[in-house]
């Protein structure tokens, strides 16, 4: 019976995140669909469609890995993306202020869910569903139209090009090394699978809970944070609707790259995976000039079989 | 010399004393196993000298120095270290992360230095013998192996002073025999090991000394050498009130209403209950009662019982369909899996029974209050009213709710797991004559009890179970509490008798 589990286990393992095997197959039917998906700009604009949700899905990961969710990072992403747009206008010299301005604003809102967190030891999805809904009251009380634009550096890092790749997935690749090294090669990162796969273990071992799921919270927030501005850049404007919805997606992305739902192991490697991949998928389907309806349904669909192919049930296998 | 000594050691919880004055000595390299019944002050013992809570009075000495821990922490950092039954493993860790928890080596960057943690691990796991590999995932192990890791993780302490609670509950015989060997090999290391365990057999195999405690006061230590199983039990137990004043009750048994074939592990047991008969079920935790009494149940797996009722063949597989065979089990954790927590009690009583008391799949309520209501007052349920919230009644008028709900249920056989579990006197002796009338009525009763003195009162047969297996069975009058204690705790004396 634990031979069975174990070998299913080791089975998977050595198979990789199952994301990585659903990326084959969708390149490999979109080359064979699709003759221009294969073009150096399509695969560029592809990343560029990606970096914002790569973004979220990276410091979403450290959040459900320490056994938790945060919804608040979509709205986030807009109240920075709508401040920003403001404070620059254009101008080129006001980018390193929007830049200061994001990164403190992400710290700020995921420091403040932190600390609400280990206050009122409520439950996360309930809690940053609160701290959703107050952001989007913050940014629709700051504005309720477009306003403001990107500075001429911003709308480059999300619209630019350097070897031919956006700057913005440049940008995910560094972030996404260092959230690696993090994760799976500092204290923090194994104190925080201690804590999302047995907190009561973890508390026993003299690991800082509390402390631990707030650095989660911060990490989420500042990449909330720079989410924000790659989409003003994208956009060209601070559209106070532009990150509704994108909270989903990012949890979506952190579970398909093969972090446990509930806590205790997860990988960004397949998180950002994941995001590429769901912007593999929605490429492909506007190339193949699918409506945007049908294709929420698709990517329903692609989510489902996704988890269920991951999915190992040990009593029902042994 | 002593390694560790404690004087006057005392706590009191709301001023209740539950450990009073315990003077305590264990010297390096010596296994000091400590026993007692339950509510002897054991586990408080335990907690007090591994940090977890703070005495009221009295001082601890760690090899001559006075030590006062504010944490499992501090006890661990000066070489105290316990293993508890409920395992604080990461089980999505793997081995050597668990057993580094919380101190991680670090290299010269700050970051973890995975191969040194790896062969830090592989070292202390060899100079044990323990066969672990330190890179695998926790999850992917059985008990005995979370176990070892557990261990490996006190001794990573240089652990002093390592203390096994129930260490061998959960393992099958060859991985008992394992960890029997590991505990020599640390005792001839020079570890003092304080080995806290029901099993009095292997209080004999593996301890040196044994010290035994009755409602929080140590009544003696003594070599084991000199005292012989039936010797530790009395000294246990205290005064034996001689033979349990039984019910006199002339039990017509009469026909066969279940019979059972249960199989865990190696071990069959039979299970025969008869109409207008209470058998209990004996045993100490981990012996496998209430694994048994769900089995009977429907919540066994399919290979591992088969079942007659009336003669006729049933293999239920779920509660539900163990309920229209007759065979109903009233849960032993009223809280978890017994209670619908904020509802009133008389919805508590009916929810079982609905279909009785719907037309068209409407509850007709008048009809519910008739039905639940008559039954809560035949148990003789005290509460506000029938809407009152059930969590606001005391213990024993819940589990008269939840005995309602199973009487409802219309059973032929009744399998009540701890039926008496935190009610208090008056509401046990309802219950008690409660089970009493329902056999004389023909019902088939089982009663599962950690207390020996209910099952001796109630019980016209007592098996006893060790090892998820039935190792004896008394008939009324045969036994008394100290017989069935050997038996339940190993006893080859005792054992030997066929069940």
């Amino acid at each position: 019976m634990t031979a069975g589990r174990t070998a299913g286990r080791l089975a998977v393992a050595a198979a990789g995140p199952p994301i990585l095997w659903v990326t084959v197959v969708l390149v490999g039917v979109a080359a064979a669909l699709l003759p221009g998906f294969f073009s150096a700009d399509n695969l560029a604009n592809v990343l560029r469609q990606s970096a914002v949700l790569a973004l979220l899905a990276i410091g979403q990961t450290f959040v459900v890995v320490a056994g938790m969710m945060d919804l608040s990072v979509g709205m986030l992403a807009t109240l920075v993306l709508v401040l920003a747009a403001d404070l620059m206008d254009g101008r080129a010299e006001a980018t390193l202020a929007a830049v200061g301005l994001a990164a403190a604003v992400g710290i700020g809102v995921g420091a403040l869910t932190g600390v609400l967190n280990n206050l009122l030891r409520i439950n996360s999805l309930i809690l940053t569903l609160g701290t959703l809904t107050i952001l989007q009251g913050v940014t629709f009380i700051y504005t309720d139209q477009s306003l403001g634009a990107p500075s001429p550096a911003i709308a480059w890092l999300a619209n630019g090009d350097v070897l031919g790749l956006p700057p913005s997935f440049l940008l995910v690749v560094l972030l996404v090394a260092l959230a690696h090294l993090a994760l799976h090669h500092t204290r923090f990162g194994v104190h925080l699978a201690a804590v999302g796969g047995a907190p009561q273990s973890a508390r026993q071992a003299g690991i800082p809970v509390g402390r631990v799921q707030l650095a989660a919270f911060v990490i989420s927030g500042l990449s909330a944070g720079l989410a924000g501005l790659v989409l003003l850049g994208r956009l060209g404007t601070g559209y106070p609707n532009a990150g509704i919805g994108l909270e989903l997606d990012a949890i979506v992305a952190v579970v398909l790259g093969g972090t446990a739902l509930a806590g205790g192991r997860g990988s960004v490697i397949g998180s950002v995976a994941a995001a590429v991949v769901l912007g593999i998928v929605s490429n492909m389907l506007n190339l193949l000039e699918v409506s945007s309806f049908v294709q929420m349904v698709i990517k329903g669909l692609v989510v489902i079989m996704v988890i269920l192919i991951g999915q190992v049930r040990p009593e029902r296998a042994a | 010399m002593a390694l560790l000594e404690t004087a006057g050691l005392s706590k009191s919880f709301g001023g209740v004393p539950v450990l009073a004055g315990l003077d305590f000595a264990a010297a390096a390299g010596e296994v000091h196993a400590l026993v007692g019944a339950n509510g002897a002050g054991k586990s408080t013992f335990l907690n007090i000298v591994s940090g977890s809570i703070a005495p009221t009075a009295g001082s601890i000495r760690l090899g001559g120095e006075v030590v006062r821990f504010a944490n499992p922490q501090q006890a661990q950092r000066a070489g105290v270290s316990i293993v508890h039954q409920e395992f604080a493993l990461a089980p999505l860790l793997d081995v050597a992360t668990n057993i580094f928890l919380g101190r991680e080596p670090r290299n010269r960057l700050g970051l973890v230095d995975r191969a040194r943690m790896r062969r830090d691990a592989a070292a202390l796991l060899a100079r044990h013998g323990f066969r672990l590999d330190p890179g695998a995932l926790v999850a992917g192990l059985s008990v005995a192996e979370q176990q070892l890791v557990e261990i490996a993780r006190a001794l990573s302490f240089e652990a002093r002073v390592l203390i096994l609670d129930e260490p061998t509950a959960a393992l099958s015989p060859p991985e008992q025999q394992r960890l029997f060997a590991v505990i020599d090999r640390l005792k001839a290391a020079g570890v003092a090991i304080l080995y806290v365990s029901h099993r009095l057999d292997e209080v004999f195999r593996i301890a040196d000394r044994v010290t035994i405690l009755r409602n929080g006061v140590r009544v003696d230590t003594r070599p084991t050498a000199g005292l012989d199983h039936a010797g530790l039990v009395r000294l246990m137990l205290g005064e034996t009130a001689g033979p349990t004043a039984s019910v006199a009750r002339c039990a017509a048994a009469g026909p066969v209403r279940l019979a059972a074939t249960y199989r865990a592990g190696e071990a069959t047991s039979e299970i025969v209950l008869r109409a207008g008969e209470i058998v209990g079920l004996a045993g100490f935790v981990g012996a496998g009662r209430t694994h048994l009494a769900r089995a009977l149940a429907g919540h066994a797996r399919p290979h591992e019982i088969e079942m007659m009722v009336d003669g006729v063949p049933v293999a239920p597989r779920s509660p539900a369909a163990a309920m229209r065979q007759g065979l109903v089990y009233l849960t032993e954790d009223r809280k978890r899996d017994g209670l619908f927590v904020p509802l009133g009690v008389l919805v508590n009583t009916t929810a079982g029974a609905l279909d009785r008391v719907a037309r068209l799949g409407v509850i007709s309520r008048a009809a519910e209050r008739r039905l639940g209501g008559g039954m809560l007052a035949r148990l003789r349920l005290a509460a506000p009213g029938l809407g009152a919230p059930i969590d606001h009644l005391s213990g024993g008028n819940q589990q008269k709710a939840v005995f309602a709900r199973a009487l409802l249920a219309e059973p032929k056989v009744l399998i009540c797991d701890e039926p008496t579990r935190g009610v208090d006197v008056g509401a046990k002796a309802q219950i008690h004559d409660l089970l009493l009338a329902l056999a004389e009525g023909g019902l088939a009763v089982l009663v599962v009890s950690s207390e020996f003195g209910e099952l001796l009162a109630l019980a016209d047969r007592i098996l006893v179970m060790r090892d998820r297996a039935v190792i004896r069975t008394f008939r009324r009058g045969e036994v008394d509490e100290e017989m069935l204690f050997r038996a339940a705790s190993g006893d080859p004396a005792v054992c030997a008798g066929r069940p």
